[in-house]
Order: structure tokens, then C-alpha cells, then sequence
């Protein structure tokens, strides 16, 4: 009987499906990360020289400005409400201007609202350009360009702001329910009249929501700005590090996590009264 | 009110039309992109103020055929005709003038939900509103007169500032009915007005429509696949399958035979809305 | 027509919701004081057309090709600190922020862990550089920890939704079957979450890029460091190819990754809150 027994187990141990090769998959994935990873970490090919001794032998250095941040010197303050102001009125503005903006960009960068695909995809493609320029580089050019000031710190809000909330209220467009329009055609209306009387309501929340979204970007950013000279709180951060005043800087820091936190409060209720 | 239709006048606003229009289809052909056969060879004549229903199966291309009445689906054989305006021939603005003399409701209502009732049914003055007024979303005395007394027409008046939103089906298809209406047209198409809609809603909109032929004397053309709404409602049936008229007569003393000729299959329950 | 000529119906009036005026009234009274109060020379905007123009022509007119070589060896130093920077910070995320999800770790360590990447995220990180240069001194290293020390605020915080979003399920199941927290994680969350971390992953790769071009201004090399020391030396010719190249690399990248991550999210159909577009 033992004899039968194990037959009929070696047959069950047989009908089990054989396991699905994923493994040539994973090794692949894995490695091309590895081959990655060790390029990227080879000075020779101009990579990053990565240096553990400098932190076993530094790190106390990193450690006395984390102390120093830690307590925060509060006498500062007075100093900073004029710049602080500044860096507030440079993202309302920027925010306002991009608002504008993108009210038709994002209309014409969306499938419904502009059938149109040389033009839409035109648009697009304008916009994908001024999004992979980093806000700091544009920053850098225009004070090159139109000097020291809140003008450059502005208009790189602007050029940061259109991209963001255009790319998200158009993807808002493209994904929503867009019967109406047929109706809108049907009338006769241009694809102009469409989109002002009945898309533009249709997507005011998100387009709403995406303007608050960039405003609160707009102080961290206009934050670092100053660092080039384009105006705002940046400009103080900069004078601080120069002086090695740390323990002013956290403050500088503390001030503007303040700020983006009231702003993401008063955004998230505005957000909740639209629905 | 005289016959002839002068087009475009000044600054772009079409005068009302003087309908009722008859419709002619001449051996229309519609085939999609992707090679599917909408319609076949179609040739139709309809007097001006009659009310027609189109009956056939989902697929049959009874939504298609309506579409090429206003220029929504363009035929890529053959020609259409609405009163003056030879719609297959038209494009852009001539076609949007067309489209404006002739209302059409649909199966989905087609709101703009975000948009208030007023301003959906304003959407039936796009051919005739410059569109500058558009842009600022002014309605001169004499749209905002239209509009309001179409909503009153359908009883719809008193939720004029009412988000579409926010209404009952049966509403929502007034609505849309009201936005057809101030369009002033000659000829009204609607296509599975009542598929939405639970039976009394469903026949209160039907009554609507039959009013609207009635009355105002509007060519009436309804696509239903109900068999006892097309009976009851409208004086002339085309029947369509597979893209081809089998059917062609008074509505009122079809037989469940001819039905069945139609829907190539024996008549159900599903077939009949009841009361 | 006559039925409808007869009467024009008196239409109820238009509601003015009060609190709805004021919200208004409120928001343009606020971006106009901004305006006004910014000392900005208003008229300088003018000019700005002419001087776009001008820089523009400078910059793209007739590009110094010959420094395209250092560019691209700059540039590759700038991927390479957002590519270490973007593994550190992901590794480091994902251990910190499983744990500190709702479900997983308890109380005592959730919320701690949870302040400490509020106060990472208010840091710009530009000011992480600043204290990690007095450690790795100007090097591009100093920008990869900052990338990755910085990118712990933001990505430890999608981590810890990705998990708090996640199906429950297979979670119980794992601790119906006597699992505990580690076995939990590994053969219960992980599964479910992986494809999703993967994508955001990829996601702080994409964000790392433009990042570490910023970085390079404070002078830990790569791109961005070679962006400012032309410009600073208005050398417009050599600038117009590096932004030339900024926007090629970035616009390359990100349709690669974003090409990676749908087919990522397309494979696993996890629900979830979707930041990765």
C-alpha cells in the first residue's frame, strides 16, 4: 500500500503548476538600476564622488548648525516683516497673473475644449518647454537680464505658476464628463462661446483649487528666490548664511513654514465651500 | 415672415429662423473612420411640420441619422437639406448659422451641471449673440427675453438661477428642451429624449414635444426605440436596421408585425414603456 | 412663434448670494494691494518684450556649440546627484514612512516620524545644502544628501497615503494568519503597494532633475552651478546652449519616466491617490 500511497503523491506534486519565471524580470530590473547607481557613482565618468570618510570626520560640523537651527533667535523678527511682506505680495501677484493666464491656455491645452490637435498640441508642447526650465534658472536669466528686484521674482512665479496649473487643469478638462459641449455645437455656438459660457463653469473648482495650489508653491519658492536676487524673504536667507547666523535662518524658516501653513488652511476651506 | 434666409447680416447675429423647414436626406451614406457602416444609402423626405419618429435597436444608426440633419455627423456620401440650408455642404460659420435654425435635445440632457439653468439655456443664443457678449457673458434684453420665456414655456422658469445640477431628469430634459427652444428654430431633433427618464416623465416629455409640434408648428424628428411612444405620439415612423430604412408609414396603426420587422427579433415587453 | 411673443414672463430675480460678494470682493482687494504695495518699476514690463528678444537673439541666435561637451559633463553630474539622491531619499522614505502609516506602526512612533517630515518639508533645500556643505564641503555629494535628505519630507508623506490607501485585505489576511509586523509588511502591504512606490519613485527621480539645477547655484556643481557662473558673466552665447540642453535632458527624462511609470501603474492596477502625473 506504501508503494501506492507515494505514487499518488508524487502525481499530486506533479499537477502543481510550475512557478511563472519572474525572475529574468526582476534580475533585469534590478540590474540595469545597479549599473545605474554604479555610474552615477563613478567620479571618473563624472559622476558623484561619494565620500564617507568626509562625513565620518565632519559630521560634528553638520550636528553644531542642526544645534545652532534649533534654537531659534527670535530677535530677528522685526527685520524680516518688510521682506516677508514682499515674498506674500510677490505670490499673490504671480499667482493673479498666472490665474489669468491660464484660463485659455488651459482651455486650449485640452482635448474637449480645443478639437483643434495642431494647436493643442502646440500649446502643450510650449508648456512641457517651460516646465523643465527650473524656477531658479529663470530666476537667474531675468535678474541678468531686467536686474535686482521683485520684477524677475515675479514673472518666474508667472512662467512657474502657468505650467503647473495649466497642465493640471487641462489634464482636469480631459478626464471630465463633456456632453455639454455636444449641445453647445449643436446650437450653433463657437467652440469660443462653448467653452466661456459652459466649460469655464464646469471647471472652475479644479481651476480654482490648482490657483491656491501655486500660491502656497509660490511662498516656498519666493523664499529661495532672494538667493539670486530676485526679491522676497530669499534675499534675508542669503544675508543670514553669509553671516553664519543659523540660528537666525531657522527662524526665517520657521516664519515661512507658518505662513504656508495658514495659506494651506484658508485654501483647503476655500476648496470644501466649492464643491 | 418671408422664405428667404439672407445668411449672415451685420456684426455676425443670424436672424430667427422663419420655419417650419422640411428635411430631405438624398441617398445619405455615413461610414466611420473605422470602417463601420452607419448608414446606407438613405433617402428621406419630410414635409415641413410633420412629427416623425425614428425607430430602430441601439446600432441601428438612428443616432447617426439625426446627426447629419444638423451637420454634427457629416455624410461621406449623398446630401442633406434642411429648409434653406443644404447642411452636408456646409462648414464652419455657414454650418454654425444651420445648426442655430435647428434645436435638438438628447438622450443625456447634455448640461453644463456646474452652470446655472439660465446660462445653459443661453446656450441656445450662441448662433445669434456676437461673440464678444459671449466673452463677457452679457445677454442683450432680447436674448435674456428669449430665454426666459422659453423656460416659462416648459415651467422651468422659476429655477432659472438654479445650478442644472441640482435638478430632477425630467427637469434637466425641460431644461434642454428650453435651450433648443430659445434658439427660435424651424425644425427640432431628438435623439432618445425620454431614455432617461422614468415612464410619467417620459410622457410629460413627450407632450412637450408634441406642444412644440402642435403649436408652434416646428418639424418635429424624435429617435425612440419605444414602440408605443412612437404610436401614440408622432403621425409618420421610419424604421431603421442595420443602417437601412425597412420602414416607412404612419405611425399610429403600425403592427407589432411591422415592429418586429424593424427590430428584427419578436417584440418584448422592453420594447414598450407603458403607462 | 405667436404663443411665445405674447408675454415676456417676469423672471425671478437673480440671487446675490452676500457671502459669496464679500469672498470677491475680498480676493481682489488683497491681489490688488499686492500689486500696488510691490515695489516693482511697472514700466520696466514694457521693455521686457524688447529685452526678450535681445537676450533671446544673444542666447539662441548663434550658440557657442564648443562648450556643449562640458555642458553634457555637467549634466550628467547634475542626473547623477538627483539619480543617488532620488535612491537615498526613496530608500530612506520608504523606511520611515511605512511605519509612521495609520494601520502599521503604533501612535508613539507615527507621530513623531510625521512631524519630523512637516519640518523637513518647510526646509527648503537649498538650506539642507547649506548645512550639509559644512560636512561633504562643495561637492556634488553634498547635493545628492540634500536631494535626498530634503526629498524625505515630501516623499516619506506619499509613502505613508500610498499605504493608508491601499486595500486592507491582504493585510488581515496576513494578520489572520498569525503574521507579525514585519511578516505584515512584506507579505501583506508590500505586494499591494509596491507598484505605486516604484512609480513615485520614479517620480523623485523627475523632481531630483530640476532640483539639482537649482542646487547647483549655491556651488555643488553639475548644470545648474555652470548656468549662474555664465550668466554671471553674461556669457549669453554659452547660456543659450545650456538651456538648450536643460530643457532637451529634463523633456527627455520625464517622457521616459512618465513612459515607465504608466506602464508601471497600468500593470497593477492599485487604487490610490494619483500625485504620479
Amino acid at each position: 500500500m506504501t508503494g501506492a500511497s507515494s505514487l499518488a503523491t508524487a502525481e499530486r506534486v506533479a499537477r502543481i503548476p510550475a512557478r511563472p519565471r519572474t525572475w529574468p524580470r526582476t534580475l533585469g530590473v534590478v540590474g540595469v538600476l545597479a549599473v545605474l547607481t554604479a555610474l552615477t557613482a563613478t567620479p571618473a565618468l563624472g559622476g558623484v564622488e561619494i565620500d564617507l570618510g568626509a562625513i565620518a570626520k565632519n559630521w560634528t560640523n553638520g550636528a553644531d548648525r542642526i544645534a545652532q537651527m534649533l534654537t531659534p533667535d527670535l530677535s530677528v523678527l522685526p527685520r524680516t516683516w518688510q521682506p516677508l511682506l514682499e515674498t506674500l505680495q510677490m505670490a499673490v501677484v504671480g499667482a493673479a497673473i498666472s490665474a489669468a493666464l491660464a484660463i485659455p491656455l488651459s482651455m486650449w491645452a485640452a482635448r474637449p475644449t480645443n478639437p483643434r490637435t495642431p494647436t493643442r498640441m502646440a500649446v502643450r508642447f510650449v508648456l512641457n518647454m517651460i516646465r523643465a526650465v527650473p524656477d531658479l534658472v529663470y530666476a537667474t536669466i531675468l535678474v541678468a537680464m531686467v536686474g535686482v528686484g521683485a520684477l524677475p521674482g515675479v514673472i518666474t512665479l508667472v512662467l512657474f505658476d502657468v505650467g503647473i496649473v495649466v497642465k493640471l487643469v487641462s489634464e482636469a478638462i480631459d478626464s471630465a464628463d463633456s456632453a455639454y459641449m455636444e449641445a453647445g455645437r449643436a446650437a450653433g455656438g463657437t467652440q469660443t462661446q462653448i467653452n466661456r459660457l459652459t466649460a469655464l463653469p464646469q471647471t472652475w473648482p479644479a481651476y480654482v483649487s490648482q490657483v491656491l495650489y501655486s500660491l502656497e508653491l509660490n511662498v516656498r519658492i519666493s523664499a529661495i528666490l532672494g538667493l539670486v536676487g530676485a526679491g522676497g524673504i530669499g534675499r534675508l536667507i542669503d544675508e543670514m548664511r553669509g553671516f553664519y547666523r543659523y540660528d537666525a535662518l531657522s527662524t526665517i524658516v520657521l516664519e515661512i513654514l507658518i505662513v504656508v501653513v495658514f495659506i494651506e488652511l484658508a485654501s483647503n476651506i476655500l476648496r470644501k465651500r466649492l464643491r | 415672415m418671408s422664405e428667404t434666409i439672407t445668411g449672415s447680416e451685420a456684426g455676425g447675429v443670424a436672424p430667427p429662423a422663419s420655419g417650419p423647414w422640411p428635411i430631405e436626406l438624398d441617398d445619405v451614406t455615413v461610414r466611420y473612420p473605422n470602417g463601420v457602416v452607419a448608414l446606407k444609402n438613405v433617402s428621406l423626405s419630410i414635409a415641413a411640420g410633420e412629427m416623425v419618429a425614428v425607430v430602430g435597436l441601439s446600432g441601428s444608426g438612428k443616432s447617426t441619422m439625426i446627426r447629419t440633419v444638423n451637420g454634427l455627423v457629416q455624410p461621406t456620401g449623398g446630401r442633406v437639406t434642411v429648409g434653406p440650408h443644404a447642411v452636408s455642404e456646409l462648414r464652419g460659420r455657414a454650418l454654425r448659422e444651420a445648426r442655430g435654425d435647428i434645436g435638438m435635445i438628447f438622450q443625456a440632457f447634455n448640461l453644463a451641471d456646474r452652470a446655472s439653468v439660465f446660462h445653459n439655456a443661453l446656450v441656445g443664443r450662441f448662433a445669434h449673440m456676437p461673440t464678444w457678449r459671449t466673452m463677457l457673458g452679457l445677454a442683450s434684453a432680447e436674448d435674456r427675453d428669449m430665454v426666459m420665456r422659453s423656460l416659462d414655456s416648459v415651467g422651468m422658469l422659476e429655477k432659472v438661477w438654479h445650478r442644472a445640477g441640482a435638478l430632477s431628469g425630467g427637469q434637466k430634459q425641460r431644461v434642454a428642451i428650453a435651450r433648443a427652444l430659445s434658439q427660435e428654430p424651424a425644425v427640432m431633433l431628438a435623439d432618445e429624449p425620454v431614455a432617461s427618464l422614468d415612464p410619467p416623465t417620459a410622457h410629460a416629455v413627450m407632450a412637450d414635444l408634441e406642444d412644440i409640434n402642435a403649436s408652434r408648428g416646428l418639424t418635429v424628428l424624435v429617435n425612440l426605440h419605444l414602440m408605443d411612444l412612437a404610436r401614440q405620439y408622432t403621425t409618420r415612423m421610419i424604421g431603421l436596421r442595420a443602417g437601412e430604412v425597412v420602414f416607412d408609414g404612419p405611425a399610429a396603426t403600425a403592427t407589432d408585425a411591422d415592429f418586429e420587422a424593424i427590430y428584427g427579433r419578436p417584440v418584448q415587453a422592453r420594447d414598450r414603456l407603458g403607462e | 412663434m405667436t404663443a411665445l411673443a405674447v408675454r415676456a414672463p417676469i423672471a425671478p430675480p437673480r440671487p446675490r448670494r452676500l457671502a459669496v460678494r464679500i469672498a470677491s470682493w475680498t480676493v481682489a482687494a488683497v491681489v490688488v494691494g499686492a500689486f500696488v504695495g510691490l515695489d516693482i518699476e511697472w514700466d520696466k514690463l514694457a521693455d521686457l518684450p524688447g529685452d526678450l528678444v535681445h537676450y533671446g537673439s544673444l542666447m539662441f541666435s548663434d550658440p557657442d556649440w564648443s562648450m556643449l561637451p562640458e555642458a553634457l559633463r555637467q549634466t550628467w553630474r547634475s542626473v547623477s546627484m538627483a539619480w543617488l539622491g532620488a535612491l537615498l531619499g526613496v530608500v530612506l522614505s520608504t523606511m520611515l514612512g511605512i511605519p509612521a502609516a495609520e494601520g502599521v506602526g503604533p501612535l508613539w512612533l507615527r507621530l513623531p516620524l510625521r512631524g519630523l517630515f512637516a519640518i523637513i518639508r518647510a526646509v527648503p533645500e537649498v538650506v539642507i545644502a547649506i548645512i550639509i556643505l559644512t560636512v561633504t564641503g562643495l561637492t556634488p555629494f553634498t547635493g545628492a544628501l540634500a536631494l535626498a535628505i530634503g526629498g524625505i519630507g515630501t516623499h516619506a508623506k506619499w509613502t505613508y497615503e500610498t499605504v493608508e490607501s491601499a486595500p486592507g485585505g491582504a493585510v488581515e489576511a496576513v494578520r489572520a494568519g498569525g503574521g507579525g509586523l514585519l511578516a505584515t509588511i512584506r507579505w501583506g502591504l508590500w505586494p499591494v503597494i509596491s507598484p505605486e512606490l516604484a512609480s513615485l519613485a520614479l517620480y523623485r527621480f523627475e523632481i531630483n532633475v530640476r532640483t539639482s539645477a537649482i542646487l547647483g547655484l549655491i556651488g555643488v556643481g553639475g548644470i545648474g552651478d555652470m548656468l549662474t557662473t555664465y550668466t554671471q558673466h553674461r556669457q549669453w552665447d554659452t547660456v543659450g546652449v545650456l538651456i538648450i540642453v536643460v530643457i532637451v535632458v529634463t523633456m527627455t527624462i520625464d517622457a521616459v519616466s512618465g513612459a515607465i511609470r504608466r506602464r508601471i501603474m497600468e500593470g497593477a492596477k492599485v487604487r490610490g491617490v494619483d500625485r504620479s502625473s
